[in-house]
This record gives structure tokens, C-alpha cells and sequence, in this order.
């Protein structure tokens, strides 16, 4: 590459990230967000189903003829549709070639022949649609299929998966695709260097996390500043270009988890305060909060995670204020230090929300049971559960910039995705991102087992039960698989099987690549598995011949999450690719989906019942529909209001 | 109270910025109630900002020197809790930043304050759309006109100048007093339609004059008026300027003459139209056109520009009056804060203001203008319906999704997903529920008294004429319309010298026959019978000319109350036999005789039981009379009852154009006679207007309206 050459790239990139900043994606409303609606689904007619599957016949049959093809007429082929692409000018029939050509790369290159359906699955991302495929599809084939077309297309793709381990392992598994392709490929870790992720940035097709990519992108906005145009940032950037250059497509595995769940939290850019003389302020609310009475001064909100002082409450504050006013400059920031005391005292337990590792708060994500180490709480919430543990209160830190992931993924010009489970969100996915979602069916018919959910009143009934499950299982051999809520909830069911000297593996969602292999084995006869929701996803459970005579892996789900989609997606990793399977839930109403959204009618009926078991009745099983819908209302409410509130800063707050 | 949180998540967007005011923006100080404002004004594109005390200090520490952050801190450490709070500042620098008063960075963005601009059009098109009864048009700047009107008044317009117009308005109201019957009666004729015309060129005038009024006493006071044009109000233009500059004034009279001056000069304009008026021969065109003028400038200002109930001259000055600025919008808040507190029982609300007078002015005014808004949304459309059918159904239609639907989808929008109810959802639902059903209740389900209204005469079953029986010169008179009378009590008296010198040679006559025949009954006996002849002749002519003049004197032929002539008037005339006089008129025996539209008796004729009806007479203000046995003539009349009742007579019903009588009408119509009640102690004058309630048996409100509006529409529309 000529100095030329670079400096044009760089123009290029600049230009790209300037533009991805203006490219502003703002919410509709009223008619607009009618007419959009409309608009939409009339494109999504288009590319419905019916039409994908059709267009994926018509590649399959393309195959005798470029099967045929010897290497040199394969390339000559590639170079000629690459063309295409890349002038824009691919034709409906170029496209569905070009399709034809990869997957017979990809048969080539790892031997993985794509079965129809995946063809279809890859129509549906080049289309711009979210592809809903069961998981162990082949979702990792689909993508590698799709991203070449991508990248050719629009010259980068970033492709997302959940961790840096799965993003490593696919670009590796499917660098000689892309290579044969005539495209460059890399993986964005945590461990890499600037200089070298500039590098892997300027190649075509990225794999990475959402976290490290928005962070990269972020940081380069940060130094962009408030420039107009890529003329003024080249002026004032020199030869520092962007690392990221500009946002043009990307693919997204586990679209639901990323773009839904992960979407409104924001990825800060903090640093130090370099003055910090608030930590003995965070020591004096700890205890001053310790003194307060439960009863009489305050009111707990655990559902928001929310604490109301009374009346009562605040006279107490405003005496002991009072007495001595050194850091307590104003009452209300007093006030708002206690309160946020008796939040971290009240509603943040270690082992669920958070743990302590070498002496740091570290959080763990209560969706998943993931740490995630390098977070923290904002706004003195984490000074105050660092108190709470008796801890050395870190610095508060300082914003320098946030993005919300929704935000970040809207500014691409090209997004897709993948994922096991999207029709429950598909109505979030038009809205929010304008992405039609598409249910591809299973190449072969699932013929899993899903028994009916056990409900129980008390939590201990619940567990004596699923051990009592896994056990029977495991004494006919079959593997068995245990999903938990929470690192506690897995380490609890851990020591009941210890008790009846039941030999099985603990997986927390905190080890990739150990996992990854853990879980490979899980297939195994006679192997239990427990688990966090999260642990080893990406990760296919293979059978052995023999456990799949057994019956297949047989899946314990040990309470029912807030959102459907999560019990879908661990049920789904029994009986994958028409293997056999079985799964169960077994909830009770103690557990915190009902505590939390449903409590009073949790009561009521666990008052009423009499007998520990309740699986039959009517009514407790709408109290734990009711109880998730409400959950799933409650984020859903919060992920619109993030998206209100992005938009209202993109629009009326002067840029950074 | 809610509670405010100090920190907010997109602080960093703020924080480090160096913003500072734009520099041409102007700040002025103002106080409301005690407390201490400052507006920020840009006269170049006349938008205000208000702060408050800290606020300002804050904005004022930003001199593009500074980080947001570090002013921010300066005001914590002064002020405490009473220093803004993070979400706070970045509401304040937002809306000032999005105001174009605050600039940034040196180079302005360009497409920000272009996106802004389109938003700014687009909220303009959009506020105009919606409010199609207040449209406006924009049509010249009229700066320059006032900047050259404006030092020629000056000297005038201060305290004495405004004591001066005070005196010369009153002088002008006590002059106007002792004509009011003049001024009653020109009202007749400036409302005819031949009239319209001139109405309107004049109202046009007026309001020219009043928006010049605004125009210049802003300018006085150092205001800019960069817009004058139309404002359509409910399609009817109507001149307005933009005087909004004076909401910069620091002085809070300042702003208040500004608010009246528009009134002012209009009254001014009616005061010296008052005396053109009186000065003027009647029946000459600068006579009408003085009365016009009169009416409009003077009427208008009072009903229209003086209401505070809208958001005219009245609501500006009154608001300044109460120092509380934004008074509509704060009242609305207010009341949303009574609904969202005491109804939805919502923790996190806090009023608009926690001063309790204020709240309690607030309430007070948010409920009166609110109820006046729908009066008036009521009143328009029914009366534009009512003239022109299409566009009046428009209107309202358009109105009504402005006023009624828009708020009913955002209280849904807010009852499905407003944050602020995340807790109480079910609850608010259930309430808001509850209260539509409570309301569908009271309208359609419970029976509510159904009263429909209308005017008729009084008229006497029994009545006699009073003539003139014999021609004479009126002498004196005993009674004048009105007068209740006895039998055979005098009217009026007349003498007729020719009768009463026949008299005197008819008895003169008659003394000459008695003494021949005196004469004849002791000298000839024969010539007795002849002699008695001619007297019994002499007689009965000196009879008939006595009975002639008893004639003179004109009495009651029965008890009654006399209507007609005033025979006062009449004293010294010559009046001749057989000419009518009046009329007495049995006041025992009255009826009220009403004239109805077919839809109108058609509620009548509907009704299974009698309605009770109640009458009010018109010259009796308080006075209600029960009426009975109500008849209907249920065929078409083409004549009315009386000719008060029609258009010509200062009624209601349309008389045909070409009639003289004033009795025919357009379209047919139903008579209704109503009887006073037996034991009613009422004694109607024949004649006279009276009011009518028809009070039909009750049913639920959305029946009435179904009914009401189903008649309305069949007069209307040819279905």
C-alpha cells in the first residue's frame, strides 16, 4: 500500500465516522411512525418467507453447475460477481449466484455443505431482515454465507457474537471463506493493542463484541470532537485517523440478547475523578442508613430498586445533618447518599446482583449470571455497595461519553441478525430498528419433549423436586442439563446434589473457552451439567450415539425468567437437528419473577393452596404469566424510554 | 414534592462545554409576587426565556470562559438546594441552546440551526392546523409605520394623558345616558342587514385602530412591533401586531398599557364616535356610521378584548395584574396536578406552584377558562351550524379533535405507558374508567329535566273597541294605555261647540213649542194636538242631540285594561265618529299565543304527558307564571300571532321580504296557546313578549342531545 493509498483510506474512514455520527436515527412519531410502519411491511412482503425459500431452491439448484467449477473458474467467478457488489450493481439473479458460489466456497474451504434453509436464513440477513433460527441451525454457517456478500457490498461488516472467545473462534473457523472471497478478516479482542486494532479494523469483515467495537467507535467520537465535516477533522486529527472506519454494516448474532436486552445499556467512557473526597461522605451515608429503621423511616421499592424515606424518615436525616455538615454540603445530596445507602443495603445482594472478587465489587448480570468486570454502577451506586461490604470505596468516575448499544446498532446503515429467538421481540425489532424479523423452519422436525411446567408454593418443595428429577434421569443414564437464575441459585442446587453424592459439573457463564468445552461434554451419558442461563451459549451440546438412545439431553429449567424468550433459548439446546430431547420447568412462588411483579396475587394463592404442588391449577399458572408479562412490560417500557431519551439528547443537547 | 435527583446521566454532554448568551440578547428583570425573574429577549427573532433568580446567576457565570461544570459549582456552593439540579441545567442550557439565546462554540452549527428551523416551521404549521378557529396571517412589518406615529403621541401617553382619556370616557358615558332610548332604537337599525356592510368596513377600522394602539404604546416604551396581519377568528379576520416585545418590559404597568392600549384607543374612537353620533341629524350616513363605530369599537372591546377567560388583551393584563406569568398554562398545570394528585393519587407530581394564593387564583382561573372554552366552542359551532351548515360541521369536527380528541389520546397514551403511573396503572385505569362511566351514566342513563324554550304574545279572549262616538275636539283624557279600568269609567272627554249650540236651539226650539202650546191649551183648543206634536218633536230631537253629546264622553264598556292611542295625546285634535281609539281589554281572561317551527312544536307533539310550561314575561324581570292547558293548532300557519313575534316587530321568526304587515311568514308555522295558570295572580297586558319554558318530561341527556341535534339537522339538510 502506497502512502497514497493510506491517506486516502484514512480520508475515507474519517469521512465514514463523521458521517455515522450525523446519521442521527431519530424515533418517529404519530403519522410518520404510521406511514414507516406501512412502509415497511409492505417491503417485507417482498421478502417473506414464502419468497425466501423459493430464491434458496433456486440457489440450491445453481449447485451441480458450480460444484463442477474447477478452483480457477471458482476464483474468475468470485472476481466477476465481487465486481458487482462492489460497483452496486448486483442484480437480483448476480445475488443468488453469488450466494450459490460462497456456499460451495464454504463446502471447499470447512466442508459444511449449507442445507436449504440455511440459504434461506442467509437471504433474509442480505436482506436486511433478523433470521430467527432454532438454535444449532448452523447459525455460525448462515452468517459466513451472508457476511462475504456484506462485505463485498458495503467494504466492512462488523459481525457481532457474544464474546471475544466465540468471536476468536468464528474468525478463525471461517477466515478461509472470507479469504477465498477476496476479503480480509480479523477479531477484535479485549487484549489488543491500539495499533493493531486499527489494523483489523481497515479489514473487511470484523468479528467482535458489541462492547469492544462501541467502545472503539465511542473513543474515536471523543476524539473526532465537534467537527462538521471529514475535511475539518482531517485538519485537526492530522494523521490520527479513526480507528473504527464509519459504521456501514453488520451482522449480529444473538440479535435478541444484543440488540433487545443489552440494548439501553449504555457503554460509558468514564474516567477518575482526580479530586475524590467523597468516600468517607459514602462511609458516613452507609451508616447512617444502618441506623434507620426498615419499618418507620423508609419504604422499599424492590421491583424498581427504588427506596422512599418517610417523613419520619427524613426528620432523623435532617437532625444528624445537623450535628455535623462536612461533606453533607446540601441536604438533598445527603439525603440522596442515604437513600442510595439503603438501596445497596436493601435491594443489591451479593451473589446476585453483584460479587466480590480480590477485593472489588464486581456485577453480575442478572439476566445471565455473567460477571461483568469491568462495569460499575453509576452515580455513587457502586461507591455505596462498596461501602456497604466494608470495601475501599473507589473513585467516582466521570463521563466522558456515553452510547447506548440501540444507539450505536442504529447507526448503521446496514444491520441483520441472527438469532434463536426473535418472534417474541419481533414487534421491538420493527420498531425500534425497522428490521423485519423472519422465521426460518428446522431442517429437520424437532422432536423434543417438553413436559408441562411443575408449580410448587414454597421455594424447598421446588428444589427437592428437580433434584429428585435429576436423579431419576441420571440413574437411566440420560444427560442432564440444569438452568439457573443466578451464580447463588446454581452453587445452592450444587451443594443439595453433593448431598446425594451426584457427580456433575458448575458452569457460571465466567470461563469461555473452559465452558465451551464443559459443555461440549454435557452430551455425555450420565453427565449433569449446571448451569447459568448464559453459560457456554454458542456452544453446540453434542450427543454421544449413546445418549442419544437414551433419549438426548434432557433440560431442567429451575424457574421461570422474565422474559420467555430466555426459557425458550435454554430449552432450545435440547433436542438440536432432530435430535431427541426432553425438557421441564419447575417454578414456584417464591421465586423472584413472582415476589417481584406479582406478589400480592402470589400471596393469595400460595395462602389458598393446599397441597405444596400446585401444577394443574388454573390460577397459579396465570400468576406466572402474568407476573413474566408484566416483567417483560416493565423492560420494554424501559428500553422505549432510554430510546425517548437518546433521541431527545441526539436532538435538542448541544454535541460534544 | 418529587424528588430531585442531583445527577443526570448525560451531564457529560453539558459539562464541559463553554456555552455563553448570544451577544445581542437583551435580560431585563422583572418581578412576580416577591420573586425575582429575568427574561431573556432576542429581538431578532422576539423569543423570550424566563429564568428564575438562580437560574440567571447560573447563565450569567456562563461567559463562554467557563465549563458548565464549573459555574454549575460556583452556584452550588452559593445557593445550596435552592441551586438547580443537573437534569435541571441541562433542561435550562437545552431550551436556550434550542431558543438560538445561547451559542457554544464560536462557529454556529449550521445544521442544527437548520434542523431547528424546519422543527420551529413545523410546529408553526402545525399549531396553526390545529387551531384553524385562531388562524393566523402574517402580512408586513409594521415597525416603520409606528416608529413615525409613535413621538407625535408621546406626550400624551403617560399617566395624565390616561386621566385624561379616563375623564373623557366618562363624560361621554353620562352624555350617552340621558339618550338611551335614541341609543336603544339605532341598535334596531345598525343591525338590519342593509347595515352589514358598513358593520363590518367599520369593525375593520376600529380594529386597526385598537392593534394601533398596542403597536404604539409598546413602541413608547421601547418595544419593536415587527408584525402586523390577520388573525381569521372563527373565520371572521380580525387585525392584530405582535406586541410581544413587551413581555421584556421590566415595569409591569408598562406591560399592562401595552395589554390596554389596544382598548383604550378603541374606546377613544367610540367616545369621539359618541359625539359625532349626538351631533349629527338622525337618518344621515356620518350619523349611522357614528353609531357603528360606536357599537363595534365600543361593544367589541367589552365582551371580546376585556375577557380573560381567553387569551386576549383582558388574560395579559389580568395576568400581570395577578404577577403570575404563563396563567393558562400554569392553571392547566395546576388542575392536571389536583387530577394526577387527588384522583390517581400519584406520589411523584408537584404543582406549579406551592404558594397557596397563587394555587388558589390558578384553580380558580384554570376552571373558569376551561369551562368558558367550552361554552364557547359550544356557542361557535352551534351558531356557525346554524348559519352555514357544511362549514360550521367542519369546524367543529376540526375543534373538536383539537380540543377533545388530542387530549382524550394523550390521556390514553399516558394511562398506557407514562412512567410516572408505573406503579398505580391498573389503578389510574380503573379510575379513568370509572369516571367515563360515571359520566355515560349521568348522560345517557339518568333523566335529567328537558327544557326547551320559546317566546309568545299575550293575547285577551275578551276585548272590546273604544271609539270615538261623536265627532268633537278631545277635551281632556282619564286614561292612558295600561290603565286598568272600571266599568263605565271615563277615557276621555270632547266637546263639540256645533253640538252644543244645536243643543241650545233644540231647546230653545222646544221652550218655544211648550209656551204655544201653553198658549193653545188655554186660546184654542184645537190647536192643542198640533202644538203637542211639534214639542214631543222638540223632544225627541233635543233627546237625540243629548244622547249625542253623552257620546262625548268616551267610557269603559267593561272592566278592563285599556290599550291602544293615549288619548293625552290626543287633547285639542279633532277626532270624528266612529273613529278607533283603543281597545279595553279583559286582563282576566289572557292567553299566550306562540308561534313554532315545525321541529320546534314537534317536541310538543312528541311528549305523551302535557309539559308544564312556565311564562316569563318579558317586561316583568323575576316574575315566573305556571302555565296550563297548553293547545296546539297542529296545522301550518303562514300568519303569526302578533307581528312582535316576527323579524319586522323585533322577533325571532323570519317574515317573508316581501310582506308590509310583518305577519306573514317564510315557512309554516305551528300556534301554541298556553293559559296562565287558575290561581296565578298575573295579569298579562295584551301584547306584551313573554318568554316560554316548556319543561318536558325528563330523560337522560343523550337523548335530548340526540333529539336536539336530529331536529337541527332535518331543518338543515334535505336527507
Amino acid at each position: 500500500m502506497t502512502a497514497a493509498d493510506a491517506s486516502l483510506n484514512r480520508y475515507h474512514a474519517l469521512f465514514e465516522a463523521v458521517r455515522a455520527r450525523k446519521r442521527s436515527v431519530q424515533t418517529l412519531k404519530g403519522a410518520d411512525q404510521l406511514v414507516a410502519w406501512g412502509a415497511l411491511k409492505l417491503r417485507q412482503r417482498r421478502s417473506r418467507l414464502a419468497v425466501l425459500m423459493q430464491w434458496a431452491e433456486a440457489v440450491d439448484l445453481l449447485a451441480p453447475e458450480i460444484r463442477s467449477l474447477p478452483e480457477t473458474a471458482l476464483d474468475a467467478q468470485i472476481d466477476e460477481l465481487r465486481g458487482a457488489f462492489v460497483r452496486g450493481r448486483a442484480s437480483h439473479g448476480q445475488v443468488l449466484r453469488a450466494l450459490a458460489v460462497v456456499r460451495e466456497v464454504a463446502s471447499r474451504a470447512t466442508g459444511e455443505e449449507a442445507y436449504v434453509v440455511q440459504l434461506a436464513g442467509a437471504l433474509a440477513l442480505v436482506h436486511g431482515r433478523i433470521a430467527e433460527m432454532v438454535t444449532g441451525e448452523g447459525k455460525t454457517l448462515t452468517g459466513s454465507l451472508a457476511a462475504p456478500l456484506l462485505a463485498w457490498r458495503h467494504r466492512h461488516v462488523h459481525v457481532f457474537t457474544v464474546n471475544d472467545y466465540l468471536a476468536e473462534r468464528d474468525e478463525q473457523s471461517r477466515s478461509r471463506i472470507y479469504r477465498r472471497c477476496g476479503l480480509t478478516s480479523g477479531a477484535i479482542t479485549q487484549d489488543l493493542s491500539p495499533q493493531q486494532r486499527a489494523d483489523i479494523y481497515s479489514r473487511s469483515i470484523v468479528h467482535g463484541t458489541p462492547k469492544q467495537i462501541t467502545a472503539d467507535y465511542l473513543r474515536d467520537q471523543i476524539s473526532l470532537g465537534r467537527i462538521e465535516s471529514a475535511w475539518s477533522g482531517w485538519q485537526k486529527l492530522g494523521s490520527s485517523g479513526p480507528l473504527v472506519p464509519g459504521l456501514q454494516a453488520c451482522l449480529v448474532d444473538e440479535a435478541d440478547a444484543v440488540l433487545i436486552d443489552e440494548g439501553v445499556t449504555p457503554l460509558i467512557i468514564a474516567r477518575s475523578r482526580r479530586e475524590d473526597e467523597m468516600s468517607h461522605a459514602y462511609m458516613k451515608a452507609r451508616d447512617v442508613s444502618r441506623e434507620l429503621d426498615p419499618e418507620k423511616h423508609y419504604t422499599v421499592d424492590a421491583m424498581r430498586k427504588r427506596v422512599k424515606l418517610t417523613t419520619a424518615g427524613r426528620a432523623v436525616l435532617a437532625s444528624m445533618a445537623a450535628e455535623d455538615d462536612e461533606q453533607w454540603a446540601t441536604a438533598r445530596r445527603g439525603e440522596e447518599l442515604v437513600r442510595q445507602a439503603l438501596v445497596a443495603q436493601c435491594c443489591y445482594i451479593r451473589g446476585q446482583q453483584y460479587e466480590i472478587v480480590d477485593g472489588r465489587v464486581v456485577i453480575v448480570d442478572e439476566y445471565t449470571g455473567r460477571f461483568l468486570p469491568d462495569r460499575s454502577w453509576e452515580h455513587g451506586l457502586h461507591q455505596s455497595v462498596e461501602a456497604k461490604e466494608d470495601l475501599e470505596v473507589t473513585a467516582d468516575r466521570e463521563t466522558l461519553a456515553r452510547l447506548s448499544f440501540q444507539r450505536f446498532f442504529r447507526s448503521y446503515k446496514f444491520l441483520c441478525g441472527m438469532t434463536g429467538t426473535a418472534a417474541d421481540s419481533a414487534g421491538e425489532m420493527e420498531r425500534v430498528y425497522g428490521r423485519p424479523v423472519t422465521v426460518i423452519p428446522t431442517n429437520k422436525p424437532v422432536i423434543r419433549e417438553q413436559e408441562s411446567t411443575r408449580y410448587f408454593r414454597g421455594a424447598d418443595a421446588k428444589w427437592a423436586a428437580i433434584v429428585e428429577r435429576i436423579r431419576s434421569e441420571h440413574e437411566s443414564g440420560r444427560p442432564v442439563l440444569v438452568g439457573t437464575r443466578s451464580v447463588e441459585a446454581s452453587q445452592l442446587l450444587s451443594e443439595r446434589l453433593e448431598v446425594l453424592g451426584l457427580k456433575h459439573s458448575v458452569l457460571n457463564a465466567h470461563h469461555h473457552e473452559e465452558e465451551a468445552e464443559l459443555i461440549a461434554q454435557a452430551g455425555h451419558v450420565g453427565a449433569i451439567t449446571v448451569a447459568t442461563n448464559m453459560a457456554g451459549r454458542g456452544t453446540d451440546i453434542k450427543l454421544t450415539p449413546e445418549s442419544r438412545r437414551l433419549g438426548g439431553l434432557f433440560v431442567v429449567l429451575t424457574e421461570i425468567h422474565g422474559a420467555r424468550r430466555v426459557d425458550r433459548q435454554f430449552i432450545g439446546r435440547a433436542g438440536r437437528q432432530g435430535d431427541p430431547g426432553g425438557a421441564q420447568i419447575f417454578a414456584s412462588l417464591e421465586d423472584e419473577l413472582v415476589t417481584k411483579y406479582a406478589p400480592n396475587l402470589g400471596e393469595i394463592v400460595a395462602s389458598r393452596a393446599n397441597y405444596d404442588e400446585l401444577t394443574g391449577s388454573r390460577i397459579s399458572e396465570r400468576v406466572f404469566k402474568m407476573a413474566q408479562s408484566r416483567s417483560e412490560a416493565r423492560d420494554r417500557r424501559g428500553r422505549t424510554q432510554v430510546m425517548r431519551q437518546d433521541d431527545w439528547v441526539d436532538r435538542y443537547m448541544p454535541s460534544v | 414534592m418529587a424528588e430531585r435527583s442531583t445527577f443526570s446521566p448525560h451531564w457529560h454532554r453539558v459539562a464541559p462545554t463553554k456555552p455563553r448568551l448570544r451577544p445581542h440578547v437583551q435580560i431585563t428583570r422583572q418581578r412576580y409576587r416577591g420573586r425575582r425573574w429575568h427574561v431573556v429577549h432576542d429581538p431578532a427573532s422576539n423569543k423570550f426565556y424566563r429564568l428564575n433568580a438562580v437560574s440567571h446567576e447560573l447563565v450569567g457565570l456562563l461567559d463562554g470562559v467557563r465549563t458548565v461544570e464549573q459555574a454549575w459549582n460556583i452556584v452550588l456552593d452559593r445557593h445550596g438546594d435552592m441551586a438547580p439540579t443537573q437534569p435541571e441545567v441541562i433542561q435550562l442550557i437545552s431550551n436556550l441552546y434550542n431558543a438560538n439565546l445561547l451559542s457554544i462554540e464560536a462557529t454556529p452549527e449550521t445544521e442544527q440551526l437548520l434542523r431547528r428551523q424546519r422543527d420551529r416551521l413545523a410546529q408553526k404549521v402545525k399549531s396553526q392546523a390545529l387551531g384553524i378557529m385562531y388562524f393566523r396571517i402574517k402580512l408586513f412589518n409594521p415597525d416603520g409605520i409606528i416608529s413615525a406615529i409613535e413621538p407625535t403621541l408621546r406626550p400624551i401617553i403617560n399617566r395624565w394623558g390616561f386621566l385624561a382619556w379616563l375623564v373623557f370616557v366618562l363624560f361621554t358615558l353620562t352624555r350617552l345616558g340621558s339618550h338611551s332610548e335614541a341609543l336603544a332604537s339605532g341598535f334596531k337599525d345598525a343591525i338590519a342587514p342593509s347595515n352589514w356592510g358598513w358593520l363590518i368596513v367599520v369593525y375593520v377600522v376600529a380594529k386597526a385602530f385598537h392593534e394601533m394602539g398596542h403597536g404604539v404604546i409598546c413602541k413608547r416604551f421601547g418595544g419593536q412591533v415587527p408584525e402586523f396581519g390577520a388573525l381569521l377568528l372563527v373565520l371572521v379576520p380580525s387585525p392584530y401586531v405582535d406586541a410581544s416585545a413587551c413581555w421584556g418590559f421590566a415595569s409591569r404597568w408598562h406591560r399592562i398599557a401595552v395589554g390596554a392600549g389596544g382598548m383604550i384607543f378603541e374606546l377613544f374612537l367610540a367616545a369621539i364616535m359618541a359625539h359625532v353620533w349626538l351631533a349629527t341629524p338622525e337618518g344621515s350616513l356620518v350619523h349611522q356610521l357614528a353609531y357603528n363605530a360606536m357599537l363595534t369599537a365600543g361593544l367589541s372591546t367589552v365582551l371580546f378584548n376585556a375577557n380573560p377567560l381567553m387569551r386576549f388583551d383582558g388574560y395579559y393584563i389580568l395576568s400581570d395584574l395577578l404577577e403570575i406569568p404563563n396563567m393558562m398554562q400554569q392553571s392547566f398545570k395546576q388542575l392536571q396536578f389536583y387530577m394526577q394528585k387527588y384522583v390517581y393519587r400519584l406520589e411523584d407530581v408537584s404543582p406549579p406552584t406551592t404558594k397557596p394564593g397563587e394555587a388558589g387564583i390558578l384553580t380558580v382561573y384554570g376552571i373558569s377558562a376551561l369551562a368558558y372554552r367550552i361554552f364557547l366552542f359550544i356557542t361557535i359551532t352551534l351558531y356557525v351550524m346554524g348559519k352555514l351548515f357544511a362549514i360550521g360541521l367542519i369546524l367543529a369536527l376540526w375543534t373538536a379533535a383539537a380540543w377533545f380528541i388530542m387530549p382524550v389520546g394523550k390521556l390514553v397514551k399516558w394511562l398506557s405507558s407514562g412512567p410516572k403511573l408505573a406503579d398505580q396503572r391498573p389503578r389510574a385505569i380503573g379510575v379513568t374508567l370509572g369516571l367515563i362511566a360515571l359520566g355515560a351514566a349521568l348522560i345517557g342513563l339518568i333523566p335529567m329535566p328537558d327544557v326547551r324554550r320559546g317566546v309568545g304574545v299575550v293575547e285577551s279572549l275578551e276585548r272590546t273597541g273604544v271609539y270615538i262616538g261623536e265627532t268633537g275636539f278631545v277635551l281632556d283624557a282619564y286614561a292612558r294605555p295600561g290603565d286598568f279600568l272600571e266599568a263605565g269609567q271615563v277615557i276621555a272627554v270632547l266637546e263639540s261647540p256645533q253640538l252644543e249650540s244645536q243643543i241650545e236651539i233644540s231647546r230653545a226650539m222646544l221652550a218655544e213649542y211648550e209656551s204655544i202650546e201653553r198658549e193653545a191649551t188655554a186660546r184654542s183648543p184645537s190647536a192643542v194636538p198640533v202644538a203637542r206634536e211639534r214639542v214631543a218633536a222638540a223632544t225627541s230631537a233635543l233627546n237625540f242631540m243629548l244622547e249625542r253629546a253623552d257620546r262625548l264622553v268616551i267610557r269603559a264598556p267593561h272592566a278592563g285594561r285599556y290599550v291602544g292611542n293615549d288619548p293625552h295625546d290626543m287633547i285639542g285634535q279633532m277626532a270624528s265618529a266612529g273613529e278607533a281609539l283603543g281597545e279595553v281589554v279583559d286582563t282576566e281572561n289572557v292567553r299566550v299565543a306562540a308561534s313554532m317551527t315545525q321541529t320546534e312544536a314537534a317536541w310538543l307533539f312528541d311528549e305523551v304527558e302535557k309539559p308544564r310550561v312556565a311564562i316569563r314575561p318579558v317586561s316583568m324581570p323575576g316574575v315566573v307564571v305556571r302555565g296550563e292547558s297548553i293547545r296546539a293548532i297542529d296545522a301550518g300557519q303562514v300568519y303569526l300571532p302578533h307581528a312582535s313575534l316576527g323579524f319586522a316587530g323585533g322577533g325571532t321568526i323570519k317574515t317573508a321580504r316581501d310582506d308590509q304587515t310583518g305577519l306573514r311568514t317564510e315557512t309554516a308555522q305551528f300556534i301554541v296557546y298556553v293559559e296562565p295558570g287558575e290561581n296565578e295572580d298575573w295579569a298579562g297586558v295584551p301584547g306584551e313578549r313573554v318568554h316560554l319554558r316548556f319543561r318536558l318530561s325528563a330523560k337522560p341527556l343523550a337523548v335530548q342531545w340526540v333529539d336536539r341535534l336530529h331536529k337541527l339537522i332535518q331543518g338543515r339538510v334535505q336527507l
